[in-house]
């Protein structure tokens, strides 16, 4: 509508966007829609801003340990299935949780290690999607068995069971809803390069049709020293060394893309080098002996200079790996937890104390779940798992989603305790994105599949 | 602490899930025009099973030396010239005849590192990696133990077992002495060996228990299929997947062969592991019978008898697996890949899998017929001109070929670089130190957003490449050039008595070093900035040939071999 309310710059550059897009073969409708929504939130107040945060546990969280049944009958129940694995009863009484809503009879509690989650909970800021895994569409365990709905490609695949979770393809996609979020949002941010902010390395979750993830160390953005300096004392190889590694338009593809994120990070690096610089240091402790820690915090500094880096909707995406414990796991799941823990509780608090807790939103997801069933030391690949949610508009102390019964061969599970999802990935997708203000209208945009879904908002917000 | 690395990542277009991307129309096409474009001499039009032509033109300096960057890490001045002298395929023939020698596992036991205070960490394992790496003469063996480390994963972010720098260094050992025999002896090795048993957990696998409902571990069989062996779909000899009758392709396995393969990987436990001496983690697996499944099983569709122990069933695996018409243009591409392009016709991944499949004696998997029809065939030996051809290099592969270039050893005998995985601050990548199984790329990568996705060209390498990575491997190259790393210190002689002359100078080191894929204008640009360094001094000299060294390694046209 008001698409000349926006500053002329900006609004040639999402010109140029939309125009890009079109020409890259995508309807028209589609970038009339971009323009729509890219001006609405750019017409919003001053100060509006919005984040969601992916914290990805790769390798496959193992639910049952993570989120542990504590009534007695539901504990009896998951300890003669898990035997070794099983958490012992008396160690879960602190991170029992507590809720109004009726589960039947039945209790959870978070693991042990989860102590500041449990906090969080209880101070409603922390919520718990019950088992939501990848679907393509609702799917009963008598349609699975039946094989007479699509089911996800590779499933209990790890590559391709991130990739479903990231973008709703297996491995060979090029984009994740997180970018494809992205997208609506690069016309509203004043430099489209920090709209999707990567602190972990790379996943599909960040990439959009047309926005790019930016890649950030845990320790900044990282200066190229010998274009920033003279190179062994000299500045006509500095000269000659910027022009060689950022020269635009080479033939070889391979080489055009390498200049081109050389350019990409020449260029983001003196902006977030200089806003970071800007910042007042955190008062928030993190744990920087910890990666997951030290992620969140360059999160939580990225989030502080929004305004420096021109930002007021962006995805951002963190991770952990080591969680596929076919062995260890009573050995190294606590550990993993206790980063998990620690990472989140941290980073919520950096929130508060950035005045933006109820304008940031994080959430976990993973490969998949696990089996219920031991294998003796671990479990294996498995399905539907749970995850959380967090923030300050969140409303928590709560679950969404249906509880699964503990069982192996049960009315839940494919196998194993393998849980068969009762929320798709794309109804989690679908709350958050409509939070972050993606229309109705756009929904299918970034997520496909959930027009295969009745109810499109799980009522986190 | 470097960030988790990715696992995820991506290849083409998102419209057919199931599809592999990599083999799309678009890819194919690519790859097809890539072959016509470097026909100039007509022999890739005509893509027989079998190497070079009968009568190949002279081979140039420039020749030799992309020869040397595909089939080892680097190029003096003398393989150069002896490859010009005597041709490629002596080349491979005197390096396949070199012995396995100066192993990791003796060499860490030698310093000092069979201690208990290393048995619960991994003391010793990144120097002797880094020392036959950067030193050890048989470089072709070097080169492809590298390759399969990267496709037969172990890694040290994943091996929470005592001794585990034994391991790891047995691992290698064992990489080397079956690098150059048949897949089906690797596969054996890779499976009965402690590093792998411990990575992906065979080791200490056993048979379900309906009392409990302890379920055998499936990491093994999951794996093995999907990243060792046979892939998710079923192929073509040409590496394109078979299409079912509605265009879609067919997958290898189901999640029942995998429950049923978990079955039958039951009984095997380290062979007399030990709390004072880690000799064990040389000797493959033993079989458990106690532990071992008992009754029929099947792994996919193949019969497991009842009567077949625990090796016997092994046995049966491993020769299902080995025989599949998959394993050749799967392994095979991949090792194209690793030494030579990203992106191979798929009549090139064809010749490759022919030869995989008999090696013209007929050996099945006979590994170093294969090496060679991947470093002899026509479309390895052409440098072609289309956009899409070559591949990116791997951080490893330009910092080992820095080392071996200027000539780096170290005086202490302790090679002490360690861990580069650092993504800020050095390669983003380290020896046996990839993130998860699944490597620090993935074959099918295709960078998102980018001209190689519009034209769905996979490029794996690319998935290490980011702002940080970028920036990261720089500035540690530019540390490396001027100082060294600890005591592994390069020597630059040769390139000091060629300082005077700063043309002469960068000739000779793009040679060396780009293998004539850096274009005669990159040369001038960089030529000309280095002449802008006095050259009166000693420090002067040396600043030009640093400054040279860094500019071509830099340059994009260095980081595409092509």
């Amino acid at each position: 509508m008001k698409i000349n309310r926006l500053p002329e710059l900006q609004r040639r550059e999402f010109l140029r966007r939309s125009s890009a897009l079109g020409l890259a073969g995508v309807a028209a409708p589609w970038a009339l829609s971009l323009a729509g929504i890219g001006e609405a939130a750019a017409a919003t107040a001053p100060g509006d801003y919005k984040a969601l945060v992916c914290v990805f546990l790769y390798g496959g969280n193992d639910y049952g340990n993570t989120l542990v049944p504590y009534d007695q009958p539901s504990y009896a129940a998951y300890a003669a299935i898990r035997q070794a694995l099983a958490t012992p009863q008396a160690q879960l009484a602190a991170t029992a949780l507590t809720t109004a809503q009726n589960l039947g009879g039945r209790q959870m509690a978070l693991a042990p290690q989860l102590g500041k989650l449990k906090s969080l909970w209880d101070a409603g800021k922390l919520g718990v999607q019950l088992n939501v895994g990848t679907l393509i569409q609702p799917t009963t365990l008598r349609q699975y068995n039946d094989k007479s709905v699509p089911l996800p490609p590779k499933l209990f695949s790890h590559n391709d069971q991130q990739s479903v979770w990231q973008s709703s393809s297996p491995e060979g996609a090029t984009t994740g809803w997180g970018g494809r979020m992205g997208d609506l949002f690069l016309g509203a941010n004043g430099t489209s390069t920090f709209t999707c902010i990567n602190a972990s390395g790379n996943a599909v979750f960040m990439s959009g049709q047309q926005a790019v993830q930016y890649q950030v160390s845990t320790s900044g953005a990282v200066p190229i020293n010998a274009i920033t300096k003279p190179l062994y004392g000299s500045q006509a190889c500095a000269d000659a060394l910027r022009g060689l590694i950022t020269a635009a338009g080479r033939s070889h593809w391979m080489e055009a893309e390498l200049n081109r994120v050389v350019t990409r990070s020449v260029a983001a690096q003196s902006t977030v080098g200089s806003a970071l610089a800007a910042l007042p240091p955190l008062a928030t402790a993190f744990d920087t002996t910890s990666s997951l820690s030290n992620q969140l915090l360059m999160v939580a500094k990225l989030i502080a200079a929004r305004q420096a880096l021109g930002a007021t909707r962006q995805v951002f995406f963190v991770s952990i790996g080591g969680f596929d414990l076919h062995d260890f796991l009573v050995a190294q799941h606590p550990g993993l937890l206790t980063a998990v823990d620690s990472a989140l509780a941290s980073f919520h608090a950096a929130t508060v104390e950035l005045g933006v807790d109820s304008q940031v939103t994080t959430f976990t997801a993973s490969d998949f779940g696990r089996t219920l069933a031991s294998n003796g030391d671990g479990a294996d690949h498995g399905w539907g798992s749970h995850h959380f949610v967090l923030g300050g508009a969140v409303k928590g102390g709560q679950y969404w989603g249906t509880l699964p019964s503990v069982s192996v061969n049960g009315p839940d599970d494919v196998g194993q305790g393998r849980l068969l999802p009762t929320t798709g990935v794309d109804q989690l997708a679908a709350t958050l994105a409509t939070w972050m203000g993606v229309s109705a209208t756009d929904l299918p945009r970034v997520l496909p599949q959930i027009v295969n879904y009745g109810r499109r908002d799980m009522a986190y917000f | 602490m470097h960030p988790p690395a990715p696992v995820a990542e991506a290849a083409a277009p998102a419209v057919d899930p199931g599809f592999d991307p990599t083999l799309t129309g678009a890819a194919a096409a690519a790859a097809a025009s890539l072959l016509s474009a470097c026909g100039g001499g007509g022999s890739a039009a005509a893509p027989a099973p079998g190497p070079a032509p009968a009568s190949p033109p002279p081979i140039g300096d420039a020749d030799a030396a992309r020869f040397l960057a595909q089939a080892g890490f680097s190029a003096s001045a003398a393989d150069i010239a002896t490859v010009k002298a005597n041709g490629y395929a002596a080349w491979l023939d005197a390096q396949f005849a070199m012995p396995v020698a100066n192993g990791h596992f003796d060499w860490m036991v030698a310093n000092g590192y069979a201690v208990d205070a290393h048995r619960n960490d991994f003391g010793g394992a990144d120097n002797t990696l880094w020392r036959k790496l950067m030193s050890a003469p048989d470089s072709l063996r070097q080169r492809v133990v590298l390759a399969l480390s990267e496709i037969f994963v172990i890694s040290m972010a994943g091996l929470p077992v005592s001794w585990r720098g034994f391991a790891v260094a047995a691992y290698v050992d064992m990489l080397e002495q079956r690098a150059f025999g048949t897949y089906r002896e690797l596969l054996e090795a890779v499976s009965l060996s402690c590093g792998m048993g411990a990575y992906l957990n065979m080791r200490g696998n056993q048979k379900g228990d309906p009392k409990t409902g302890r379920q055998p571990d499936e990491n093994y069989a999951r794996e093995v299929l999907q990243l060792l062996s046979i892939g998710l779909y079923q192929l073509n000899a040409d590496g394109t997947p078979k299409l079912d009758a509605s265009g879609k392709p067919q997958e290898t396995y189901s999640q029942t062969d995998i429950t049923n393969l978990a079955q039958i990987l039951t009984g095997w436990d380290f062979d007399g592991a030990s709390t004072t001496d880690p000799s064990f983690m040389k000797k493959p697996m033993v079989n458990n019978a106690a532990r071992f499944t008992p009754g029929a099983k099947k792994v996919l569709n193949v019969d497991v008898p009842a009567t077949a122990d625990g090796p016997a069933a092994l046995k049966i695996v491993l020769d299902t697996l080995a025989g599949h018409a998959n394993v050749g243009p799967f392994l095979g591409r991949q090792l194209i890949q690793r030494l030579v392009a990203s992106n191979p016709s798929p009549a090139y991944v064809a010749r490759v899998a022919a030869v995989w499949a008999d090696n013209g004696a007929g050996v099945r998997g006979d590994l170093k017929a294969v090496i060679k029809a991947v470093l002899l065939d026509a479309e390895a030996r052409t440098a072609s001109s289309a956009p899409g051809a070559g591949k990116l290099r791997e951080p490893l592969q330009r910092f080992i070929q820095w080392g071996r270039t200027f000539g780096v050893a170290s005086p202490g005998g302790q090679w002490p670089i360690g861990d580069t995985s650092s993504a800020a601050s050095r390669l983003g990548q380290s020896p046996l130190r990839s993130p998860t199984v699944f490597n620090f790329f993935r074959p099918g990568y295709v960078p998102p957003n980018s001209v190689l996705g519009t034209n769905a060209v996979t490029a794996p390498e690319f998935q290490l490449c980011n702002e940080s990575t970028v920036a990261g491997y720089l500035n540690f190259l530019q540390g490396a050039i001027a100082n060294g790393i600890g005591d592994v210190k390069p020597v630059y002689t040769a390139e000091l008595a060629l300082s005077g002359d700063a043309t002469g100078l960068v000739a000779d080191l793009a040679l060396r070093l780009g293998g004539g894929g850096i274009s005669a204008a990159t040369q001038a640009t960089i030529a000309t900035a280095v002449a802008t360094i006095s050259a009166s001094t000693d420090a002067g000299k040396l600043n030009r040939v640093q400054a040279a060294i860094l500019m071509l390694m830099a340059c994009p046209e260095y980081q595409v071999q092509k």
